[in-house]
């Protein structure tokens, strides 16, 4: 059979998860689907559900933290909740907070460290090399390979941990805000891997408070707002709600700034939502009057 | 960081061997003498640890390991010497003590005994690094989840201590006192710890999570990156430790008809 | 602590267990490395593991224990790997008690605190009579140690009190300390390493 783009890579029906020891839905009867390749970008206020979900695409919800769960995810056909943790990491790979947490603490080198993964799945070594080699190369930090891990910068181990992901070739990668921790330096130096991710036509979930970056890097947005999906939808029509603070969302700059003008896309009836959007549309109005 | 790890990479021989071989030697040089019931056999052993300790040139790194049970040491001699039950024989009358032969010679045989404990682990753990040691044990079959165990220890502690000397700081710019009488110390201890306590373990959810989606519980066959420790001397340095084992024990038998 | 879930002699460890071991390890070495930045008397050098046990259980206490001393042994002092017998013997009394309900209230953590204490005494002293001819290089330890054979008192019962003096309060601190550090931990923490494999079902 052909692979097509009408088959979603990702489904996700009526999913609910109640952590051990708590007495609330952390997700509460989502539902939604995603394409290969596409950028969705999450977006909420704390405890709205955004971690748990990205845990849930992953696996770890329920494989690691129990609890009682509800619905399915199917990624490819394959339903997360029946497979194993280390079988799925070969398909879906996650990016946590904080970059030092992820540092496995048992290799003396950066190399050594992404191979970590590798080895425990029983990788042949010259593929083993071949895989490290790229992604070190795709992040940019081949320069750091003899290093001690706990020795790089937060932007750097940040990127180390995510070579270590993307090594064992997965199709989808969630991040769950890999930037929060790290200085600014740092998190352009992440946004920027991100963005190559992207480009090479892996799926990609990110949480992440920036939403100037959400909404110039997505193609779509989850709005989440206790345990419950409130839209999804593309970054434009998400940020042109007028409902956006009770979510405890801000928009982007630029969409606050085109909303005092009330400078809308007449085809879309939304805000701009990035500089070069609004830019085209100015440059379009003028050319109209 | 610093490791806390005293192996040094000095290109000798006993760097290039397997940790098992070193491993082996240690079990040897502490059951010989014990087999063979004579003290003589460890300061065999001692002298012989010393010398391999020499040529690999990591003898003085044994410096701070032997000071660490040199103090012990020296109050076993003083209170052995002076105490023990069944001294008769006075050598050395110091003003109002004496020293006696049977203390202090009992006492002789801890300190070799200790010294032999201590320089034939220091054939290992000056000259195999950890994580090889670990790692060939995994692939002898041990669990590499257990192994993983081991190894991280010997990062988070030195990551613990940086953790603890930030916190020590902190809290006297904030005005605690470490330094005064019993209690006061006492009670600085618990907010000095706790707060890393408390890190530490929320910390260990996370790395757990990491751990696991990077196929830390896959049940196939692990491979690895970096080749096995080992060289060719390794063979007959463990089929020859076999044998020296061997004939101690064949010599006790035979002493005893 | 609580009893859903995971029996007490389980021999299955997920990962969060596991990675329980390391850090307690760490926060055994912390513990002894304030004690003498504040020269302190004690060596409150087994926190990490009694929390471990605490935590998850007699086998990872007794686990804790082990892998503390061998790695001890494997770096500064090979003699400890052979007192890896008495770390052993508290992580599996301080898990077993805990489990009963003996960490509940102060009062009842400090019987444990003297149970264990009695037995890493009655572990550690043989050891102490083998390697060291019955001394534990503890000052006012081996002075009792000292008096005692002065007054014809049997080595055995002299090493003995040695380590009663010497291991006694040591061990009353490090579970008062335990006890106050547990009762403070988020719940969903301590829930990660007592929960069982099942997962409820939401579904209609």
């Amino acid at each position: 059979m052909e692979m097509s783009t009408k088959h979603p890579k990702i489904i996700v029906e009526n999913l609910k998860y109640k952590y051990l020891a708590t007495d609330f839905l952390a997700l509460d009867g989502i539902s939604f689907s995603v394409e290969q390749g596409e950028f969705i970008g999450i977006i909420g206020k704390n405890d709205s559900g955004k971690s748990t979900l990205c845990q849930a695409i992953a696996g770890l919800v329920p494989n690691f933290y129990k609890g009682a769960y509800g619905g399915r995810i199917l990624i490819d056909e394959l339903e997360v909740k029946n497979v194993d943790l280390d079988e799925l990491c070969k398909k879906v790979g996650i990016v946590f907070q904080n970059p030092f947490n992820q540092v496995t603490g048992s290799k003396l080198t950066v190399y050594e460290e992404i191979a970590f993964g590798l080895e425990n799945l029983g990788i042949e070594r010259q593929e083993m090399i071949h895989r490290i080699d790229e992604a070190m190369e795709l992040l940019d930090i081949m320069k750091y390979k003899d290093r001690e891990p706990f020795d790089l910068s937060g932007g750097q181990m940040q990127r180390m941990a995510i070579a270590g992901i993307i090594a064992m070739q997965p199709e989808v990668i969630v991040l769950d805000e890999p930037t929060s921790q790290l200085d600014p330096q740092g998190r352009e130096e992440v946004y920027q891997a991100v963005q190559k991710l992207s480009k090479k036509g892996i799926t990609i979930f990110m949480v992440e408070h920036n939403v100037e970056k959400i909404a110039s890097y997505s193609d779509r947005v989850l709005l989440l707002d206790g345990g419950k999906l409130i839209d999804f939808d593309t970054p434009q029509r998400i940020f042109s709600r007028e409902d956006l603070d009770t979510y405890g969302v801000e928009p982007p700059a630029f969409t606050k700034i085109c909303r005092e003008l009330n400078l809308k896309n007449a085809e879309t009836g939304c805000y701009p939502v990035t500089l070069e959007e609004a830019y085209d549309l100015l440059s379009k109005e003028k050319r109209g009057m | 960081m610093k490791s806390i790890s005293l192996y040094e990479e000095k290109g000798s021989l006993l760097n290039k061997m397997a940790p098992e071989s070193k491993i082996l030697y240690i079990v040897v040089a502490l059951l010989l003498p014990v087999i063979m019931g004579s003290k003589w056999v460890s300061v065999g052993f001692i002298v012989f640890s010393a010398c391999l300790l020499l040529i690999s040139k990591v003898l003085r790194k044994t410096v701070p390991i032997l000071s660490i049970s040199g103090f012990v040491l020296l109050t076993v001699v003083i209170i052995q010497g002076i105490f023990r039950a069944g001294n008769v024989t006075p050598v050395l009358t110091v003003g109002p003590v004496s020293f006696y032969e049977e203390g202090l010679y009992f006492a002789l045989g801890i300190v070799i005994n200790v010294l032999n404990i201590l320089l034939s682990f220091c054939v290992l753990i000056l000259t195999a690094k950890p994580s090889d040691i670990v790692e060939n044990f995994v692939r002898k079959g041990f669990s590499s989840r257990f192994g993983y165990v081991f190894i991280s220890v010997f990062q988070i502690i030195p990551q613990m201590t940086e953790t603890m000397s930030t916190i020590t700081d902190a809290q006297r710019s904030r005005g605690m006192e470490t330094e005064g009488n019993l209690l006061v110390r006492i009670k600085a201890f618990i907010p000095l710890i706790s707060p890393v306590v408390m890190s530490s373990l929320i910390n260990t959810k996370e790395r757990a999570l990491a751990l696991e989606v990077r196929g830390f519980n896959a049940k196939n066959k692990k491979t690895f990156l970096n080749d096995e420790k080992k060289c060719g001397a390794d063979r007959y340095v463990q089929l020859g430790m076999l044998i020296l084992l061997a004939a101690g024990i064949v010599w006790r038998i035979a002493g005893w008809k | 602590m609580s009893k859903n879930g995971k029996s007490l002699w389980s021999l299955k460890f997920n990962t969060a267990t596991l990675v329980l071991i390391p850090a307690a390890i760490g926060i055994n070495y912390l513990g002894k490395l304030f004690a003498g930045a504040l020269k302190l008397p004690l060596w409150l050098d087994a926190i990490g593991t009694c929390l471990a046990a605490v935590l998850a259980g007699p086998i990872v206490g007794a686990l804790c224990g082990a892998a503390n001393n061998i790695i001890y042994g494997l770096t500064m002092d090979p003699i400890s790997t052979v007192y890896a017998l008495t770390n052993i013997a508290i992580g599996l009394v301080v898990g077993v008690l805990s489990y009963k309900g003996f960490m509940k209230n102060i009062k009842l953590s400090l019987v444990t605190a003297i149970i264990v204490g009695f037995v890493a005494v009655v572990v550690s002293t043989p050891l102490n009579m083998i390697f060291w001819g019955g001394t534990t290089g503890n000052i006012w330890g081996d002075a009792v140690y000292a008096w005692a054979l002065a007054q014809n008192i049997p080595v055995f019962i002299a090493s003995f009190l040695d380590e009663v003096i010497v291991d006694l309060p040591d061990k009353i601190a490090v579970i008062l300390i335990v006890f106050g550090i547990s009762k403070s931990l988020p719940k969903s923490l301590v829930a990660l390493y007592q929960s069982g494999d099942t997962i409820e079902s939401l579904d209609d």
